[in-house]
């Protein structure tokens, strides 16, 4: 009994460990967001005794906080609420289009297997090894050449190619392993080809889909390289650039808070899928890669 | 060698009671086996005694050990998995030798052992194969080898033969008993296949929802389930069951239904007695009835008609009607009838089952 | 089968499309003399460039690529250490599992792209806020141990590791997940030594989700590397090969050399990527 309970008590230490070095540094974020300048200034570092939205409203300029001399001289507006449209119609575009260009590459290579699909699907995971800082500068000139610059398409072309050999793996690795049976029932029935693959093979593939979705998502909202090379002008700014462009100095409050109203959502979002997420993945890796 | 004490093993999981207050003793080297519909916790029983479960009330004496708090390494059992377990990345050599390297055994023990058991089990030319290159009944052998090298008090068996086709399951389960006369360990096996059940075990348990129903010798079950479920579950075809009332009439008790009225023997009358003019269930197998000839008493035959016949080869089986109910017969080859065709059919009286209708206890 | 390859093309060119000039001109500027900062077409140079950055120790090339490796490879093995502990603690039900999967899985999807400025601004804080004083004292110890620009680099590996352990957690997680639950309770029965069950068992039965791991797991190392770059403006990370290219490229203009020393990292990233792909399915155990 006490082996066990000591077993059970080692667990439940390192779990509290765990989740106590997972969640630190975003509720260390979100604290900050909620003081009031004498807080940042006085308080205690990972307390807020007097919890306030100011910083919000502030962002949305509905309400400006008096913070002395220079700082109402200086202090800007910014186009959080534009910012905010940018990066929800960048993510979202960016997913579905990746989603699409994966669901049809992954049941042409999984489920079709053209001669040779698994070397082309080893070819498109190979891309992850080229680092992403060495394209910027080409790329950049492309963008100026297809006359994208300052325009959200060139992150929502770019992007896929963040997410998409993954999915790819993911969701050819899923139809690879269901047994071929689904298809020749439904056809012995008198379904067609495209018929057993929307009514039959995606219906059996959400999990995977969400994974591949989620890990989508993930990436995508990771990235702030190439978005601050495209992107210059403050009006198409996504969120993440629109902050670093912020005056850490005078601003610190504001633009922590305008971190945690991205991150927050996007984070609680993607949690509420975690279950599907580890049981899409697993669905995809069962018995070897 | 050892027995094996299940005393007042209980499992919670979350909401679920998977294991209700099983009380088993098994004996040194007997051969139990744990039967039951899925879900009935005879897997969790057995996972329990490995150590793979934890135990929520009772006790397991593993050879007048407590075993509650062993890990189940040290528990001195080796078990057979339903997918065998065997690890791809290894040959079937290291499959078999692993759990004595593991135990840090010495390598010409351990190879005298994995030798002496591919011997046994005649899979001496596979040992440097890896799984995958496996037919299902090879990984089988491999899977029972690797238990074998071990030398351990008990072993337990969990489905081991249903991932294989019907012809290579009878085949392993002749190798089974076999093996079992052969190394005389004690083992306990779980399966849902009561033809299993019956041929392989030395005593068979019968579980459901938790409870176990009845133990008891393969035959003596068969011959003398203790109450309804036991005596559909085991027997293949299953057991005819009949809703009748009882009622007085000349001098003795009987049964009716619609269709079908027979005297009960007058040495099962003392139970039925205290149930007339209520529900009782009676249940007869299909290898208990047979067409009637003159040497059968009336009062112990019905009228039929027959449905569908199924030839089997040894013997054919008859589904037939009697008043509004369908009921199996097994019979003789020689018998020839057709769909629609009546005949006469005879109860073996001694054979005749009766249970209570709300209970399901039998009523012997 | 002809189906097959239509499906297929959209990705591949979506993915060569956006890939293969880049590529291709970053190839040919590594040969040239390109600049900026001087008319007239570029000239074919040839390796010089490679030779350059080899010999010449202005370009600061081994230094740098010694950071590199060091950042890559210690974050890579502490993220591949703590994902594969975190997956191996959530692999069996208990009570609270679910919401410590859940806190697991938030650093990697709370959105780097803003983290990395939350992480930048917190560990060189920007006014007298009430944690400046503690950041300032750890940046000054590091950099003091180990050189200017150590902290900064440091931070950027904490940081890189928060996110990329979760990532790799929740992924082997899955990958456990993945193998049947048999194999591992076969070894609990017999291996008595957690340990050798861990090195006989656990990680080749999970190579190659450890391969596709460590593999992701390099590319998110180099690209958050790449965020704090623009981030800062390459202001104030340690020489590491990507912050030497950036410099050279568009603050001295010398594209040139700086194409030649982005280059330097894709071979050996080839060569990690073939040796994965070799554990994730070697060829004597391919099906079929």
């Amino acid at each position: 009994m006490t082996r066990r309970r000591l077993r059970g008590l080692g667990r439940g230490g390192l779990c509290a460990l765990v989740v106590a070095g997972a969640l630190f540094p975003i509720s260390f974020m979100l604290v900050q967001a909620l003081k009031t300048p004498q807080e940042d200034v006085f308080g205690h570092p990972l307390i807020v005794r007097a919890p306030t939205l100011d910083n919000f409203r502030e962002l949305f300029g509905e309400a400006r906080q008096e913070r002395g001399l220079v700082g109402r001289v200086l202090l800007r507006t910014y186009p959080v609420v534009r910012w905010l449209e940018n990066t929800l119609l960048v993510f979202g575009a960016s997913i579905v289009l990746t989603l699409g260009l994966s669901v049809m590459a992954g049941y042409g290579l999984g489920w079709l297997r053209p001669p040779g699909w698994r070397g082309w699907r080893r070819g498109l995971l190979a891309t992850y090894a080229i680092p992403h800082t060495i394209l910027f500068i080409p790329l950049y000139q492309v963008v100026i050449r297809l006359g994208l610059e300052d325009s959200l398409a060139a992150l929502i072309l770019t992007y896929p190619m963040l997410a998409l050999p993954f999915c790819v793996w993911l969701l050819s690795a899923y139809w690879e392993r269901l047994p071929r049976a689904l298809e020749d029932a439904a056809r012995v029935d008198g379904a067609s080809r495209p018929a057993v693959f929307f009514r039959i093979l995606l219906p059996l593939s959400t999990p995977v889909l969400v994974a591949a979705g989620v890990f989508t998502l993930g990436t995508v909202a990771s990235d702030f390289m190439l978005a601050s090379v495209f992107l210059t002008d403050p009006r198409v700014q996504t969120l993440p650039v629109g902050v670093g462009t912020m005056d850490v100095g005078l601003e610190e409050l504001p633009a922590v808070a305008a971190i945690n109203l991205l991150a927050i959502p996007l984070a609680l979002l993607c949690g509420v899928f975690v279950r599907s997420y580890v049981r899409g993945l697993a669905a995809a890796m069962a018995e070897g890669a | 060698m050892a027995q094996v004490v299940l005393k007042d093993l209980n499992k919670m999981y979350d909401d679920v009671h998977a294991v209700k207050d099983v009380n088993l003793n098994i004996l040194d080297k007997e051969f139990v086996v744990l039967v039951g519909p899925s879900g009935c916790g005879k897997s969790t029983t057995l996972r329990m005694i490995a150590g793979l479960e934890e135990i929520t009330s009772g006790e397991i004496q593993i050879g007048n050990r407590v075993v509650n708090d062993l890990p189940p390494k040290d528990r001195d059992i080796a078990m057979v998995f339903q997918n065998y377990a065997l690890y791809p990345h290894m040959t079937v050599y290291d499959n078999m030798a692993f759990g004595l390297k593991m135990r840090k055994f010495p390598k010409a023990e351990i190879q005298k052992r994995v030798q002496d058991a591919a011997e046994i089990l005649g899979i001496q030319e596979l040992l440097k194969r890896k799984p995958r290159q496996l037919s299902g009944g090879q990984r089988q052998r491999v899977a029972v080898g690797r238990a074998i090298v071990r030398h351990p008090q008990v072993f337990l068996f969990d489905e081991p033969l249903s991932n294989l086709d019907a012809k290579l399951r009878v085949q392993m389960r002749v190798e089974l008993k076999r093996l079992h006369n052969r190394l005389e360990t004690t083992a306990i096996y779980v399966t849902h296949d009561q033809v299993e059940a019956m041929t392989l075990g030395d005593r068979v348990v019968v579980m459901k929802d938790g409870w176990i129903q009845q133990v008891g010798e393969p035959l003596e079950v068969y011959g003398r389930p203790r109450n309804r479920f036991v005596a559909g579950f085991i027997g293949s075809p299953a057991m005819n069951f009949i809703e009748t009332t009882v009622a007085d009439g000349a001098g003795a008790l009987w049964v009716e239904c619609a269709g079908l009225r027979l005297r009960v023997p007058a040495e099962r009358s003392a139970r039925l007695a205290g149930k007339r003019r209520q529900a009782v269930v009676l249940g007869i197998r299909p290898e208990d009835l047979h067409p009637a000839t003159g040497a059968d008493p009336v009062d112990l035959t019905c009228e039929a008609v027959v449905d569908v016949v199924e030839p089997l080869g040894s013997d054919i089986l008859l589904d037939v009607k009697v008043g509004n109910c369908v009921i199996v017969v097994r019979v003789d080859p020689s018998v020839r009838l057709r769909q629609h065709d009546k005949i006469r059919l005879a109860f073996t009286p001694e054979r005749i089952h009766f249970f209570d209708a709300k209970t399901e206890e039998s009523l012997q | 089968m002809v189906a097959a390859w239509l499906l297929l093309a959209p990705a591949a060119v979506m993915v060569a499309g956006v890939l293969a000039y880049p590529v291709a001109w970053e190839a040919w500027t590594s040969l040239t003399d390109l600049s900026p900062q001087r008319s007239g077409p570029a000239r074919f140079v040839g390796l010089r460039n490679y030779v350059e950055l080899a010999t010449n120790p202005v370009y600061r090339f081994w230094p740098a690529a010694a950071a590199t490796l060091a950042f890559v490879g210690l974050t890579g093995a502490v993220k591949l250490a703590l994902g594969l502990g975190l997956a191996l603690l959530l692999q069996r039900p208990f009570r609270g599992r679910a919401l410590v999967l859940l806190a697991v899985f938030l650093p990697w999807v709370y959105p780097a792209s803003v983290a990395v400025i939350g992480w930048y601004w917190t560990l060189n804080p920007p006014l007298v806020t009430s944690y400046s004083r503690l950041a300032a004292d750890l940046k000054q110890a590091v950099d003091g141990a180990f050189g200017s620009g150590a902290w900064a680099l440091a931070s950027v590996g904490l940081f890189n590791v928060w996110r990329g352990a979760a990532f790799t957690g929740v992924f082997l997680l899955a990958g456990v997940q993945a193998v049947p639950a048999d194999l591992f309770d076969y070894a609990r029965l017999e291996c008595p030594s957690p340990w050798r069950r861990f090195w006989f068992v656990t990680v080749p039965l999970l190579r190659p989700f450890l391969a596709l791991a460590v593999f992701l797991s390099l590319t998110t190392g180099l690209a958050d590397l790449a965020n704090v770059w623009m981030l800062t403006g390459g202001r104030v990370v340690f020489p590491v090969l990507g912050t030497e290219a950036y410099w050279l490229g568009v603050q001295a203009g010398q594209l040139g050399p700086a194409a030649a020393l982005s280059l330097t990292l894709v071979p050996p990233l080839a060569l990690v990527l073939w040796a994965l792909f070799r554990l994730v399915d070697p060829p004597e155990e391919r099906p079929r």
